[in-house]
């Protein structure tokens, strides 16, 4: 020993070097690993994995100890209901009740609680108040509609020895086939599976048992590791857990298919990875835990601020889904098994995604959709959730928001130089800087002496403005909120029943605890006029920090044995935390005065499936970096495949300084946000578009306006997201599901339906970009009309700087209002522009969607809503809405509002010469004549005709023949 | 229709470009030549855009994405789709021309034309809302507007008119001042002059004394009680002097210490953000910036008292501290002592005039060689040369500070203060604004300043380094951004902020009656700028003052 002993010191040297140069690297990874949690360091996360290890090493030796009890088993009216018996030991056996109901939506719904919790029968630890059950109340927040059960679902008579097998879904197309022992259930569609439950055997749901002190030494009967069953510490935080292990979890596995996407919020590739290890794999399951996470990294499954934990699996001609409907804590574990050809390699090669859901409590309530399409599913899924608002017209609009603009003549200078500028905005944000000490519902005395002066600047040009206003409430006894919510009792409480306190922004704090009923009264009452001194009704919300943020919680948020309103723990309803308080504020914003009802618009961090109801959300605190902004698109992409569309990031990246190509880059891909908002850290240097030295300024300003040009598009699209729930910005697989090549791609996205397809440039230095068509149809570039056309190859668009690559999808009419103006809201009374982007026959499509942008008249027919063919050289508009009380006077006021120009790409050839086109309009007395140019074409790129002034009325019925 | 059409009606085709001419001043600048391109009469201001230089919308919003704002399709330049891509892109008219009958004609940018919104403020008759989109009407509002106008601007010449006469006595005072720094250089010159021979003289003295004193015979013995006295102070000096050396280590030591956390501190400070959430932390930052803002271990360290120190610690010789040899060797029998023996019982003003006496008796007799210097034991230096080299020395610091004053009012004369020297008559004056959280004060030449007014410690912005100019964008009366020179005074290494640089302000001026902050921004993280009026930038009056005497 003692010979080795030199060499070995040497080591040892070198190893404290290596140690020593891998902290120095360290410093630069930002995010704070220690403050989050592995899997590992989540006693259920571990448990629960261990248990799908271990029973994954045993193989067919195993068998899961649940078991559908067949004399339980009772279906009526689309609804199976049964008991499940888990085997503890020979003598013990625990009750899991079980509910399959299959709804008129074709979703089917499976549902197991335990039922001594549900009964009470058991005792809770540490004297706690919490709830005996397992949380049931969260299809409150999540859930409005549709639950109705399938008259024609049956049980089939079919089913094979200890199965029960039910018909369901669109002419009973579907099947949902029950084994009894060990449970599980398959989904076929047309005959073939899609989704299967516990059919690895990870099924595993932890009943009551209570604490049994065992002696020093000696290890549960069956080796388990009972460190984390009743008790936990994390970061110096110990949560006491008074129920005990509850934890919920199961194995989710798509025969056959090779991608999965969805459970947002992670910055990570759209087409979720496996995370047990392995070359480009995650080491870790996806975390569902709202959380504010300080510089995040990037290509992780770390939890985020929202979670949807809506999954979706595609192969070429089919999606299915699942739902999770879960407000605890979550994770998920992915791992693909391939098939045995290594040159099969995805495409072609029949692969299993196998998916293990765990959450730490709660029930297991699970929604399954059968597709077969993407649309399918977010239609389906947004039924059961709700659509996406149809927001006011402003805020699809560009927003400019810092931490902070510093005074109310701040403000007013901002907006004075984006006019002197020519560039259009639509709203000014305001962070917390702007209240009287962080005490929101106040505005500083000194730095803000006079915001009514400034809203009312702001409303000469339309503009609006957006206030921050958060969950937690200055803990002061002078400041009369504070006051209100203590003396009410609608804050949020501690283990012990005593108002929570905690640390945000205004130092010590409470919270508002939205799940009482009265707390929402109390919030809504505090956004009226009179109330919230200094706010006019451009005024709109911001809701921040909702995760809950705790600056001295553990992870950076609330103790999970707080209690809220009707004693449940925080545990079981952390992650719809954000959304109560939304869904308050909103309910606030409705009616901010008596008889004006306007569309609330509220921006929110924290989110979870339901939030699109109700808000916008933003991928939070990003940097200005490339890769930020390259991970953008795939976070939004997601988020929209996700129900939850209207999404964007922080145009510019919130930390740090972008450079200018960056800031450009980063407006150029911003314009197809569907929530476009720049933001900048109150660190860094100002940077509104117009500081920017040229040509960079000239260049934003054209990526603005580019984005104003098409609001006429972007607004139909968020039309047809809140009637049917489909994308606003949508991926490759979405648009053309049947091209497995392009199921991963997540770097290019369509504009709803308009045939635009784009794909920012998001690395620097780059003056082209390989743009993926999937199909054969022709696309042009929105500028000069240079045709690109073949089928499953990248095609190379130049894209300078000053060019932002767009290319248009034959086939499709895009709607667009030409002319700039200083807020979106002085283009209403603006003409059309329609561009008919001919497809391979010579034909196009769109449609249009317009209202007031504000009220909710539109729901009585106050609206225009057409759809423009081109086919057999005559193009048409024709009105595809339903009249209703309000449609006439609404069309009157439209009255003025016409077409002004079309541009046709790629006319035929036969068309040089003409110069004029026939308009016929309904109700005009007789037929007129527009002048028609014709312009061949020319290099590579296609030829266009510009018909003049057809002047026909945007709301009316008409054709004009060419 | 607000627009006459001239003769083209009559033509019934117009070209583009020429179509404007008609409709308004023909002096404006033309489009890019598309004169070729003929458009019927019936085109010019029909709300559609035919031509490629919008010549032919002087009325309408039509045109108004003809810009280089606007990212431009191929079928979005009208008639004109061959144009090359990059040829710069130019516009016929600045904006919608408004009569403004009543009031000052004026332009409107296109984008605001009929877009439901009156912009009284460019267009006080109306006109940009002729269409009356969604109902909008905006009457004419020009007589009051143009009343109210006048008003301010007969103020505003008015106000221009005492500006200008504040900057000529600005510039008088200016002269003035810069007349005097003149006057005091010829001055300093001669008096310089006159130091200098004194100085020389002086040299010349002490080396005539220096050579008589080595011709000196007699010398003192050692003797008597001062010895042992000297011994005495000697062991104590000696004792005090390892007292203080040993609390010089140690107050190194625990400066070292606290510099090291001062150290740790500072990068905690940069390596902590503050958007990660702990108040405790924060806190921590914050108490190190208030504790930073009054110095820190390395300001507090004197260099000069340290040396001075060095000084002391060294061991006694006849260079430095007591020259104990002298001491050592001192005569006992000397009058002078016996004389104070004796003082003892005498009133002190005798005293004084009794010793006062005998000194200069003394100082005589050892003057003229009779006596040896009572205060040189071993050492050969008499009196009398000590007072020759001091006199030398006192008329060479006179020479070195006179040198210094005229170097510092030549190097003044040689500073920028700006045209005509005009912010002389300014330097030093001191200006206030409130501003949010804080007062802020400009002192011309010298300082910007940030005083809290919830209490605190005021920051300073920067410091002041020199005269210089700023590019700012402006509207001009047709619309059109161009690029302005405004006169800046830029004041850097303020106080470093917490997280971020050393302040700085750029101060930009522009002319008014006052002087006076009109805005303060800060435009990145502890990079202030100040928009400040003063009649010393108001334009002209610089050749009318009279100049200083070297032009006379």
């Amino acid at each position: 020993m003692a010979g080795t002993r030199p060499p070995s010191t040497r080591w040892t040297l070198l190893l404290s070097l290596v140690i020593l140069l891998g902290c120095l690297i360290g410093h630069g990874v930002a995010v704070k690993h220690e403050n989050f949690k592995k899997c590992s360091q989540s006693g259920f996360c571990n448990r629960n994995r261990a248990f799908a290890d271990d029973v994954s090493a045993k193989g067919s030796s195993w068998s899961s100890p649940y078991e559908l009890e067949l004399s339980s088993i009772h279906f009526k009216d689309g609804q199976l209901q049964g008991t499940i018996l888990k085997t503890i030991s020979a003598e013990e056996k625990v009750r899991l009740p079980l509910t399959v109901s299959f709804l008129e939506s074709g979703a089917a719904r499976v549902v197991v609680d335990e039922e001594k919790r549900l009964k009470g029968e058991i005792e809770l630890r540490h004297n706690s108040r919490a709830r005996k059950e397992r949380y049931n109340d969260i299809e409150k927040w999540v859930i409005v509609g549709d639950l109705e059960l399938s008259k024609a679902a049956t049980l089939s008579p079919e089913a094979a020895d200890g199965y029960t097998k039910i018909m369901y879904g669109p002419e009973n197309q579907f099947q949902a086939i029950i084994r009894h022992a060990p449970f599980g259930i398959e989904f076929q569609r047309d005959g073939e599976t899609h989704v299967q439950l516990n059919n690895k055997g990870f099924l595993n749901l932890e009943h009551w048992r209570p604490k049994v002190d065992a002696p020093e030494g000696t290890e549960g009967a069956q080796g388990d590791d009972q460190s984390t069953w009743w008790e936990e510490t994390f970061g110096g935080n110990t949560d006491s857990k008074p129920r005990g292990p509850e934890s919920v979890a199961m194995d989710i596995t798509f025969p056959g298919y090779n991608h999965v996407f969805g459970i947002p919020e992670h910055a990570d590739s759209l087409s979720l990875r496996e995370t047990r290890g392995g070359s480009g794999n995650h080491d870790e399951p996806y975390r569902m835990y709202n959380s504010d996470v300080f510089e995040y990294e990037l290509n992780s499954p770390m939890t985020l601020y929202g979670s949807i934990p809506l999954m979706q699996a595609h192969r070429k001609g089919s999606t299915v889904g699942v739902f999770w409907l879960n407000a605890a804590e979550t994770w998920v574990d992915i791992v693909k098994s391939g098939s045995s050809n290594p040159l099969a390699l995805g495409i072609g090669g029949k692969t299993d995604t196998q998916s293990h859901w765990m959450s730490e409590s709660g029930q297991i309530d699970l929604f399954v959709f059968l597709g077969p399409t993407p649309q399918d599913i977010t239609k389906t899924y947004g039924e059961l959730t709700g659509y996406t608002q149809l927001p006011q017209h402003f805020a699809i609009a560009y927003h400019q928001c810092r931490w902070n603009y510093v005074t109310d003549e701040d403000v007013k200078d901002v907006d004075r130089n984006f006019d002197k500028y020519q560039i259009p905005y639509d709203v000014i944000w305001l962070d917390i800087e702007y209240t009287d000490d962080r005490k929101y519902f106040t505005w500083d005395p000194m730095t803000f002496p006079n915001p009514i002066g400034m809203e009312e600047q702001l409303d000469e040009s339309e503009r609006k403005l957006v206030v921050i206003i958060d969950p937690h409430i200055k803990n002061q006894d002078k400041f009369t909120i504070s006051q209100e919510l203590k003396s009410k009792d609608l804050a949020t409480k501690n283990k012990d029943g005593e108002i929570y306190d905690g640390w945000c922004w205004p130092g010590s704090s409470n919270w508002v605890d939205c799940f009482n009923p009265e707390a929402i009264k109390w919030w809504i009452s505090l956004f009226k006029y009179d109330k919230f001194k200094g706010t006019l009704s451009n005024v709109f919300i911001w809701n921040d920090m909702n995760e809950p943020s705790v600056f001295n919680g553990p992870e950076t948020t609330m103790p999970k044995d707080n209690l809220h309103h009707g004693n449940w723990e925080h545990r079981d309803i952390h992650n719809v935390h954000g959304i109560t308080l939304v869904n308050a504020t909103y309910d606030a914003l409705l009616e901010r005065k008596k008889g004006e009802v306007r569309r609330p618009f509220i921006l929110t961090r924290s989110y979870y499936a339901g939030a699109q109801r109700i808000s916008a959300m933003w991928t939070g605190d990003n940097q200005a970096t490339w890769e930020h902004l390259a991970i953008s698109i795939p976070m939004v992409l997601n988020n929209g495949i996700s129900g939850y569309p209207f999404a964007g990031a922080d145009v510019g990246g919130f930390f740090h300084n972008p450079s200018k190509d960056l800031l450009t880059r980063w407006y150029q891909a911003g314009i197809w946000y569907p929530f476009f908002r720049a933001h900048a850290h109150i660190d860094t240097r100002r940077r509104e578009p117009y500081l920017i030295a040229e040509p960079y300024r000239s260049i934003i300003t054209q990526s603005i306006r580019l984005r104003y040009q098409l609001l006429p598009a972007w607004y139909t699209a968020f039309h047809e997201a809140s009637v049917n729930g489909t994308p606003i910005v949508r991926p490759q697989y979405f648009v053309h599901p049947a091209d497995e090549a392009g199921f991963a791609i997540d770097d290019q996205l369509y504009l709803a339906d308009t045939g635009l397809l784009t794909k920012p440039v998001v690395s620097e230095g780059v003056v082209t970009t390989d743009i993926y068509l999937a199909d054969d149809e022709k696309y042009y570039d929105y500028f000069d009309y240079t045709v690109y056309q073949g089928a499953g190859k990248r095609h190379t668009v130049p894209a300078p700087i000053e060019k932002v690559p767009i290319l248009m999808q034959g086939g499709h009419i895009i709607p667009r209002k030409d002319r700039p103006r200083r807020s979106s809201g002085l283009m209403k009374w603006d003409p059309y522009t329609l561009v008919i982007v001919l497809d391979k026959q010579g034909e196009a499509e769109g449609t249009l969607y317009v209202d007031d942008g504000e009220t909710f008249d539109y729901e009585r027919g106050a609206y225009i809503h057409r759809r423009f063919n081109f086919r057999e050289s005559t193009l048409s508009s024709e009105d595809i809405g339903s009249k209703g009380p309000k449609t006439a006077a609404y069309l009157k006021t439209m009255a003025d509002v016409r077409v002004e120009k079309l541009v046709i790409i790629d006319p035929p050839q036969e068309w040089q010469g003409k110069t004029a086109v026939t308009v016929i309009e309904e109700g005009a007395k007789a037929a007129s004549t527009a002048a028609m140019e014709y312009h061949g074409q020319s290099h590579g790129k296609a030829g266009y005709a510009v018909v003049k002034n057809p002047n026909t009325g945007i709301g009316n019925t008409w054709r004009i023949e060419f | 229709m607000i627009f006459s059409r001239g003769s083209f009606l009559l033509a019934g085709v117009a070209a583009c470009s020429t179509a404007v001419a008609a409709a308004s001043d023909s002096a404006r600048p033309r489009g890019v030549g598309p004169e070729s391109i003929q458009i019927p009469v019936s085109a010019v201001n029909d709300d559609y855009c035919d031509c490629p230089d919008g010549s032919d919308e002087p009325g309408t919003s039509a045109c108004a994405y003809l810009s280089r704002n606007s990212a431009l399709t191929a079928a979005d330049r009208p008639g004109d789709s061959d144009l090359e891509e990059g040829e710069e892109l130019t516009t016929a008219l600045p904006g919608f021309y408004c009569k403004n009958k009543g009031h000052r004609p004026s332009y409107v940018p296109f984008q605001r034309i009929n877009d439901g919104i009156c912009d009284y403020d460019l267009c006080c008759d109306g006109s940009d809302e002729w269409a009356r989109v969604g109902g909008t009407k905006c009457e004419d509002k020009c007589k009051e507007i143009g009343k109210e106008w006048r008003k301010k601007e007969e103020q505003r010449q008015k106000s221009m008119t005492t500006a200008m006469k504040k900057k000529k006595e600005l510039l008088v005072d200016a002269g003035r001042q810069q007349m005097e720094v003149e006057d005091s250089i010829k001055r300093l010159e001669a008096e310089l002059q006159g130091e200098e021979i004194k100085a020389k003289n002086l040299e010349a003295d002490l080396e005539e004394i220096e050579k008589q004193e080595r011709s000196k015979v007699v010398k003192g013995k050692k003797a008597g009680k001062v010895n042992v006295l000297a011994q005495v102070a000697k062991g104590r000096v000696e004792e005090l002097r390892n007292a203080l050396e040993e609390v010089r280590h140690e107050r190194d030591e625990v400066r070292s210490r606290v510099m090291e956390l001062e150290a740790i501190l500072s990068t905690f400070k940069v390596e902590y953000n503050p958007n990660f959430n702990d108040e405790g932390v924060k806190r921590a930052v914050r108490g190190w910036e208030d504790y930073a803002v009054r110095g820190t271990a390395d300001t507090l360290e004197n260099k000069a008292r340290d040396r001075d120190l060095e000084e002391i610690v060294k061991p006694d010789s006849d260079q430095t501290g007591v020259n104990w040899e002298q001491w050592e060797n001192e005569e006992d029998s000397c009058e002078p002592d016996t004389i104070y023996k004796l003082a003892a019982y005498l009133p002190p003003s005798f005293v004084t005039f009794v010793e006062d006496k005998v000194s200069s008796l003394r100082r005589f007799l050892e003057d003229n060689g009779v006596l040896p210097g009572s205060d040189e034991g071993s050492t050969p230096e008499s009196k009398a040369v000590t007072q020759a080299r001091e006199a030398v020395n006192a008329a060479h610091s006179t020479v070195k500070e006179l040198q210094k004053q005229l170097k510092d009012h030549k190097e003044d004369l040689e500073t920028d203060y700006g045209p005509a020297s005009v912010f002389r008559a300014l330097k030093n004056v001191c200006i206030t604004k409130d501003a949010g959280e804080y007062t802020y004060e400009h002192c011309f030449l010298d300082q910007t300043k940030q005083i809290p007014k919830k209490g605190g410690a005021s920051v300073r912005m920067g410091s002041f380094v020199s005269i210089s100019s700023v590019t700012i964008d402006v509207l001009n009366e047709a619309g059109e951004m161009v690029p302005e020179q405004r006169t800046s005074l830029e004041y850097t290494r303020g106080q470093t902020c917490w997280n971020g640089p050393a302040r700085s302000t750029t101060v930009i001026l522009e002319c008014g009656e006052e002087n006076q902050i009109l805005k303060i921004a800060e435009d990145e993280k502890c990079v202030y700028s100040m928009v400040i009026s003063s009649p010393a930038v108001c334009p002209g009056g610089e050749e009318d003052v009279p100049r200083g005497k070297d032009e006379l």
